[in-house]
C-alpha cells in the first residue's frame, strides 16, 4: 500500500481534543505504527529531534512557563509528574523540642516546620545523601528495619537551630497597643532558623549565600508574647515528593494542551474590538485595513489562531 | 478449578522468584540502586509477557507504555497499576515474531532515555538564550 | 493493700522528693510558678495564697519541663 500523504485538515484534526458540552472527543494519541493504514508513526530520534522544540515564555525565580511543542502528553505528563514526586528537596525531618512555651503545641510547630521549603548552594545539595529511614521507635527494640538506618552523619543530615524568646520592648509610647512596637520577637518567622553546619558541611554550604536557609524568610511560624520561649533544634534530610508533599520542590506544576480560535469569517469594525475583548489581552490581535480590503474575500484580517493565554 | 492450567501459564525460567524481592524496595519509601525491581510474572512467552515494576506509577508506566508503542514490532502495549496500595506497576507487551518482548522493552527504555536527552538538551539551550535575552 | 493502712501525706518535709527548686527545712519545699499575668516568676509553699506577689493576679502556671520531646516533622 502506498502512504498516502495526510491532508492538514487530518492532520490538525488529528492534534485537537475537543472539549463539548457532555463529551470529549479525540483524547488518545494515534501516532503509533499500524494505527493509520499506510502511515509510518515508528519511533524516530531524528524525526523528533527535528519536530521537537522548546519556547519559554516567563523564567522568574517561582514562576517559569515554557512551552514543549512536538511532545506526547504522555511524555509530558512525565515530567509534570517528576517535578512533583520525584526531585528530591531538603525538609526538616524531626524536631527536638528544648522548649516552647508559645501558643503553638510542640507537634503543630514540627508540623509547620516540616513545610518550610529549604534551599542551599545546590552541588551541596547533590553531594548530600539520602538518609534511609529513621526509625524513631520508643520502645527501644531492636527492629529488623533498623539495620536500614545509617543514623545522622554530616553527609545526611543538616542541623538548623531556632532559639527565639519574646520580651518587652523598651521605650514604649504610652498607650501603644501595637504588638510589633511593643514586644521584641513577638512573631517567629523562619529567618530565625539557623543552620548549624556540621563535619564538612561548611564547605559543601559556604557563607553567606550558599547555606542551607528558607526559601522564603518571611514565613510566620508562631507568635509569642513576653516571657514565651521556642528553643528548638531540627535535623532536615533529603526526600522526595511522593514520600512527603514538603519534600516537593514545586508549589504545583501543571501542563496542558493550548486552546484553538478558529475565525470562520473576517471580523471588521466596531466587532473586532467587541470581539478581541472577550479574550484575555494579548489572545487576539487587531489589523488597521483600508475600506477596499474590507471588501476582498480573505482580506488582510489577522488569524488569531491560538495564542497562548499566560496565566 | 482445574489442577493443571493451559500451557501459557507456566513461569518463565528465569524469572526471579517471587519471594527473592519482597520487602526490598518500596516498602519503606527507600530505593536502593542494586534492587532487582523488575520481574516477569507467570505465563511469559518469547512475545507476550507482563512485567512487574516496583514502586513505579505512572510517570514511568504511560511514558514507556508510549515509547514502546512507537515501535512497529509491537503488537500491543498496555500498563495498569493492578491496586493503588501497592506500589507496583505491570506493563504489557506483545510483539508480533521475530523479536522478544526484552527486545521491545530494552528498545522502549532507550528510546525514551533518548528523547530525554533531546528535551533537556532543547530545553536548556533554550532557558538559557531565554535568560540571556532578559538580562539584555 | 487496706484502706485504713493508707497514709495521708503528712506536712513534714520529706526533702525535694517532687518538683522543688528550694527546700526551707521549716516550711517546706516550694515550687516555681510563673504569674500568667505579668509573667514574674513567683515561688509557693504549701498553703499559701495563689496570687502573684508583683501584681496580685491569681492565675499561676507551672513552668515547661526542661525535657527534650522530640517529632516527626510530617
Amino acid at each position: 500500500m502506498a502512504p498516502e500523504p495526510i491532508s492538514p485538515e487530518d492532520a490538525r484534526r488529528r492534534k485537537i481534543v475537543g472539549v463539548n458540552a457532555e463529551t470529549v472527543t479525540n483524547v488518545t494519541s494515534t501516532d503509533f505504527p499500524g494505527h493509520h493504514p499506510g502511515e509510518d508513526h515508528t519511533w524516530s530520534l531524528e524525526k523528533f529531534t527535528q519536530n521537537f522544540s522548546v519556547q519559554y515564555h516567563k523564567n522568574h525565580p517561582h514562576d517559569a512557563v515554557f512551552s514543549l511543542i512536538g511532545l506526547d502528553a504522555s511524555i509530558a505528563n512525565a515530567f509534570r509528574r517528576i517535578l512533583i514526586a520525584e526531585i528530591p528537596t531538603l525538609a526538616i525531618e524531626q524536631v527536638f523540642v528544648h522548649n516552647n512555651t508559645s501558643i503553638v503545641h510542640d507537634e503543630v510547630l514540627a508540623a509547620r516546620l516540616g513545610l518550610v521549603p529549604l534551599t542551599g548552594k545546590l552541588e551541596g545539595l547533590n553531594w548530600l545523601k539520602f538518609r534511609k529511614k529513621i526509625i524513631n521507635d520508643d520502645t527501644g527494640d531492636a527492629r529488623e528495619d533498623e539495620k536500614r538506618d545509617d543514623g545522622a552523619t554530616d553527609t545526611n543530615t543538616v542541623v538548623l537551630k531556632l532559639q527565639i524568646e519574646c520580651k518587652w520592648a523598651e521605650g514604649i509610647r504610652e498607650g501603644e497597643t501595637d504588638p510589633e512596637k511593643l514586644y521584641v520577637n513577638s512573631n517567629v518567622y523562619a529567618r530565625h532558623m539557623v543552620f548549624e553546619p556540621q563535619g564538612n558541611q561548611h564547605k559543601q554550604f559556604p557563607e553567606p549565600d550558599g547555606i542551607v536557609r528558607p526559601v522564603n524568610p518571611d514565613i510566620l511560624l508562631a507568635k509569642l508574647r513576653p516571657g514565651q520561649v521556642v528553643d528548638l533544634e531540627m535535623f532536615a534530610i533529603k526526600g522526595i515528593g511522593a514520600d512527603h508533599a514538603k519534600f516537593s520542590p514545586v508549589a504545583t506544576a501543571t501542563y496542558r494542551l493550548l486552546p484553538t480560535i478558529d475565525i470562520m469569517s473576517p471580523i471588521l469594525g466596531n466587532d473586532a474590538g467587541i470581539f478581541a475583548r472577550c479574550f484575555t489581552k494579548g489572545v487576539i490581535g487587531l489589523e488597521d485595513i483600508t475600506e477596499e480590503e474590507s471588501g476582498m474575500v480573505g482580506g488582510s484580517w489577522r488569524e488569531g489562531r491560538g495564542r497562548r493565554r499566560r496565566l | 478449578m482445574p489442577t493443571a492450567i493451559a500451557d501459557e501459564d507456566y513461569p518463565m525460567h528465569n524469572a526471579p522468584e517471587a519471594e527473592a524481592n519482597t520487602g526490598i524496595s518500596g516498602e519503606d519509601g527507600f530505593i536502593d540502586l542494586n534492587d532487582q525491581r523488575i520481574r516477569v510474572l507467570p505465563g511469559a512467552s518469547e512475545t507476550a509477557a507482563s512485567f512487574e515494576f516496583e514502586s513505579e506509577d505512572h510517570t514511568l508506566g504511560n511514558a514507556l507504555r508510549y515509547m514502546i508503542m512507537k515501535n512497529p514490532e509491537v503488537e500491543l502495549c498496555g500498563y495498569s497499576i493492578p491496586h493503588p496500595s501497592e506500589a507496583k506497576m505491570n506493563i504489557r507487551i506483545q510483539t508480533y515474531e521475530g523479536t522478544t518482548v526484552y527486545d521491545a522493552l530494552e528498545k522502549g527504555f532507550d528510546d525514551l532515555m533518548g528523547l530525554c536527552d533531546v528535551v533537556t538538551e532543547k530545553f536548556t539551550a533554550t532557558r538559557d538564550e531565554f535568560n540571556s535575552k532578559q538580562k539584555a | 493493700m487496706s484502706r485504713e493502712a493508707y497514709a495521708p501525706p503528712t506536712l513534714q518535709p520529706q526533702g525535694s522528693n517532687y518538683s522543688t527548686t528550694g527546700t526551707d527545712l521549716q516550711a517546706g519545699p516550694t515550687t516555681q510558678y510563673l504569674c500568667g499575668h505579668c509573667n514574674s516568676k513567683v515561688q509557693l509553699k504549701k498553703g499559701d495564697a495563689i496570687r502573684c506577689k508583683e501584681c496580685g493576679h491569681r492565675v499561676l502556671y507551672k513552668e515547661r519541663t526542661k525535657r527534650m520531646v522530640q517529632f516527626e516533622a510530617r
